[in-house]
């Protein structure tokens, strides 16, 4: 059994280990950093270190919301590389066991498919389980299609 | 409270003589690097008892010793020599001069601190 | 607390494991400077005394010290290359080449064993080293070797004077600083302290008597009396020639404090927070002028300002204690360099300049072995053989120039060699061989530079020994920019290569100007900028496609911010243009506004997902939004290849 940050990314549920995220803030001021990747929103300020934030919804190719009260900054820290992301919501917390976790379907795989460690089904609920190297690796595009259940 | 300057050209040495020498009471220490700074702290502060090594730049302990032991005011404060066992051969000559005690390092802490202890209690 | 009993008395030295270890490397800092210089008195018997006692000296320190925490091998090397010394002082052996190299490899060897500890590594065996250095001892005894055959430091030239000066400490000098040590420190400014005893006076108190040779008249010493010094020209003594006093004592002296870097980085952090919220209160003291009789609030504005004045002397006192001087890697380097030229059988010179520059111990730390790798090369692979730079008609040594220096807020640092420069087609050939190919055969200094700094290409068979360190040149590239720093290469076939390396001079706190450009703000740091001006949009002109406008009697190339960073952007009828460069090199960057002048804390961007080309790192400007430091060089270099 594993803990998992959860948060929603249009409509689906994805999932991080919780290990891995140092703190979910509310998005304050994003500093625009010029000619960057188009998914960098841009960087801020979270515990005296400026760090990237990357919008998801652009980073899996759907279209891009305003940010409202609910948006998140999900602070990913994997020990090398700390990076926040944007995220639609984010407020739950659960603990899955490796047995609920199943590798991704075959629709899923295939060049993109690597972003996803594998998916999750806790009853009705579907919940992708996000592989972090994959998805902070921006040499690694990421198609709309796929990513969406 | 006793004032113990110790007298060597190595910061880590001067550490290790004043952190054995913790365990006596009343007791506080003051340090020097050099023949020259040892003296200076003599004309400076009270000091009740020198742990002093031999072989350091500028002023050779045993120069040391000698100055101490000609001065009137300093003459009777106890010297406890700690130094290199290749100079073994200069003991008699720093007890002559006037050392009062005369350990090689590597020392016991532990012994160190009962010398010590022992001369300030009948200075 | 137990006493320490025999039993665990290892405990008991365990606790200065630390303070062994600084010791150890300041005093092997100040052995490799002595065998530098004692390379040249190889078979002379005119050897620098003061170098033999000083050798002598860290080798006895390191034998007493490395005993007392129980590093046997360590104290066994420095008893015999104390024993060595001791020889060499007396006069009974003379230095001779093969005496040298074995000097040399026991203290490599004396090091490397210290670190093994350090790193809870099996010790390195010493017994072929002992043997080594017992067997120089015993040969090379020339039967006729007079101690008085070394020359001691002559006394310098004929106008200078003999003074004695006397000094009596007290108490209440002691306090202020006023000591036997910084009395010494200060008359070794004058001249040549040729000795320096205690006296006892005649009421009984003790004073110093030191004799120094110096090249000034009364006038310069009478500074000295304001500190209780007398002084009066010194008789003559033609014998006995008493001991010479050394220069700077090796070892910091007892009023010095060893620091852990992670406790200085706590307080230069604490004082980038003092500084935000300094900054923050100027702010509010601002807004409070319209609500605040005048004389309460001027001396209101007064307090902040002696606060500021404060403030930057502890920034720049903190600052300081990091700083160490870049020398001591370049004397590293050169014991380096001598070691590989002669196994490479290679003659180099090394030239070095501004050693005296200061940087961040901790740009040190990181930098050293880059830096190393990129002399390794230089000295492998860059610098051809004697005979081949003859046969190409160079002089037979080949030089390797290490620099340093400050410009403005980075520091400089260049590693130039005159070997056979970097062959452009042997880099593409390997680069495609492992599987980057490169249209354009013709590439510049810099594309190629990023080419040799691909992980994984080597110019050279994975053999090569240096190669083989953990280091590469992507490592090197990768390491400087993690500092918020920068390398850039020159190179000509036949001629030699060149590469700089830039750094930001410390954890930065900058001075900066806050500039706008279409609607976001910018901090751009004050020391690139030498001048702002006010511009009317009607007046630039173009040039070959470049945007001018006037400036004092010249043409002055214009950088629009807002074009380079390819933000749609409505020109004003007035901009700003900030002055960046020198003379010829001069350009101007366009923004919107000038909001302001600010100190700032800079923050490396470290992340390789926002960096930009163009971007320095990132501030805080009190209100808790991020604002980006704009790196002036390379937006220049931008401009430039936007231009084509």
């Amino acid at each position: 059994m594993e803990p998992f940050i959860l948060f929603e990314l249009a409509d689906t549920t994805y999932g991080v280990r919780s290990r891995f995220v140092q703190q979910i803030e509310m998005i304050d001021d994003v500093a625009s950093v010029p000619n960057a990747h188009p998914a960098v929103e841009g960087v801020v300020l979270v515990r005296g270190q400026v760090i990237p934030a990357l919008n998801l919804r652009t980073r899996f190719g759907f279209e891009r919301i305003g940010r409202d009260l609910r948006s998140r900054l999900v602070v990913i820290n994997n020990g090398t590389r700390v990076v926040g992301l944007v995220v639609d919501t984010a407020r739950e917390f659960l603990k899955i066991s490796t047995d609920a976790i199943t590798p991704p379907p075959e629709a899923l795989t295939g060049l993109s498919g690597h972003y996803l460690e594998g998916v999750a089904t806790i009853g009705e609920r579907m919940i992708l389980i996000l592989n972090l190297d994959a998805v902070l690796d921006l040499d690694y595009e990421i198609e709309p299609e796929i990513s969406k259940v | 409270m006793n004032n113990i300057l110790v007298v060597d050209d190595s910061p880590t040495m001067r550490r290790m003589v004043i952190t054995s020498l913790g365990s006596l009471r009343r007791v506080k220490s003051t340090q020097a690097g050099s023949g020259l700074e040892a003296i200076e702290r003599l004309a400076i502060e009270p000091v009740d008892l020198m742990v002093l090594d031999l072989n350091m730049p500028d002023m050779h302990g045993m120069e040391v010793i000698n100055f101490v032991r000609k001065h009137q005011a300093y003459r009777d404060i106890p010297i406890v020599v700690l130094t290199t066992k290749s100079e073994e051969s200069s003991r008699t000559e720093a007890l002559a001069a006037g050392a009062n005690r005369y350990l090689t390092k590597t020392f016991d802490p532990r012994q160190l601190a009962d010398v010590v202890g022992s001369l300030l209690q009948t200075s | 607390m137990d006493k320490p009993t025999p039993d665990n008395r290892g405990e008991f030295f365990y606790q200065f494991l630390d303070d062994y270890y600084a010791e150890c490397d300041e005093h092997l800092v100040s052995i490799r400077r002595s065998l530098v210089t004692l390379e040249d008195d190889v078979n002379t018997r005119a050897i620098d005394r003061t170098l033999l006692d000083n050798l002598f000296r860290s080798f006895h320190t390191l034998k007493g010290i490395s005993g007392m925490v129980g590093l046997a091998a360590a104290e066994q090397l420095a008893h015999h290359l104390e024993s060595y010394l001791r020889e060499l002082r007396e006069g009974t052996v003379v230095l001779s080449q093969s005496g040298f190299e074995a000097l040399v490899a026991g203290v490599s060897l004396l090091e490397a064993t210290i670190n093994a500890r350090r790193h809870d590594q099996p010790i390195p065996s010493i017994d072929e080293m002992v043997d080594r250095l017992q067997a120089i001892s015993a040969d090379s005894v020339t039967s006729e070797a007079p101690a008085s055959s070394f020359t001691e430091k002559p006394e310098s030239d004929a106008t200078a004077t003999r003074w004695q000066v006397e000094f009596t400490p007290t108490a209440e000098l002691a306090e202020r600083g006023v000591n036997v040590n910084s009395i010494r420190a200060r008359l070794q400014e004058l001249g040549q302290v040729v000795q320096a005893k205690p006296v006892v006076k005649g009421a009984g108190e003790i004073a110093f008597e030191f004799i120094v040779v110096a090249d000034v008249d009364q006038t310069a010493l009478a500074s000295l009396e304001a500190d209780g010094l007398t002084f009066q020209p010194a008789a003559v003594e033609p014998a006995p020639r008493t001991r010479e006093v050394q220069a700077t004592p090796m070892i910091a002296p007892a009023s010095s404090v060893r620091v852990d870097l992670d406790r200085l980085d706590e307080l230069m952090r604490i004082v980038g927070e003092l500084v935000i919220s300094r900054t923050r209160l100027e702010d509010q003291v601002t807004e409070l002028k319209r609500v605040t009789p005048p004389a309460a609030w001027r001396s209101l504005q007064e307090t902040n300002a002696t606060m500021g004045r404060q403030l930057r002397d502890l920034r720049e006192s903190v600052m300081r204690v990091r700083m160490v001087q870049i020398g001591e890697i370049f004397e590293r380097m050169t014991f380096v360099v001598r070691d590989l030229a002669r196994e490479n059988g290679k003659k180099i010179i090394v030239q070095l300049s501004g050693g005296e520059t200061e940087i961040d111990k901790f740009l040190v730390e990181r930098m050293t072995d880059p830096l190393m790798h990129l002399v390794r090369n230089a000295v492998s692979h860059g610098l051809e053989t004697v005979a081949a730079r003859e046969a190409q008609g160079k002089r037979s040594e080949g030089v390797l120039s290490l620099s340093a220096m400050t410009v403005g807020e980075r520091i400089v640092i260049k590693i130039a060699d005159d070997g056979r420069g970097i062959d452009r087609n042997l880099v593409l050939a390997r680069a495609k061989a492992a599987g980057i190919n490169h249209e354009n055969a013709d590439i510049d200094d810099n594309a190629l530079l990023n080419l040799i700094c691909t992980p994984g290409l080597s110019t050279r068979a994975e053999a090569d020994r240096e190669s083989g360190r953990g280091v590469g040149m992507d490592v090197v590239k990768k390491a400087t920019e993690e500092l918020g720093g920068r390398i850039s290469l020159v190179t000509r076939i036949g001629e030699g290569t060149t590469f700089t390396i830039e750094l930001p001079l410390t954890l930065a706190i900058a001075e900066a100007l806050i500039v706008s450009v279409n609607g976001q703000r910018f901090a751009v740091p004050q020391s690139g900028v030498s001048e702002v001006l006010e511009v009317e949009s009607a007046s630039t002109k173009m040039l070959e496609n470049n945007e001018i406008i006037s400036y004092r009697g010249k043409v002055l190339p214009l950088i629009r911010l807002a074009r380079v960073f390819e933000m749609n952007h409505q020109r004003g009828e007035k901009f700003h243009v900030l002055v960046v460069g020198e003379e010829t090199n001069a350009v101007g960057l366009a923004v919107d506004r000038i909001l302001g002048q600010r100190e700032i804390v800079v923050r490396a961007i470290k992340d390789p997902l926002a960096q930009s080309r163009g971007i320095a790192g990132a501030t805080e400007l009190g209100d808790q939004r991020v604002v980006l430091i704009l790196d002036i060089t390379a937006l220049r270099q931008l401009a430039v290849t936007s231009r084509h």
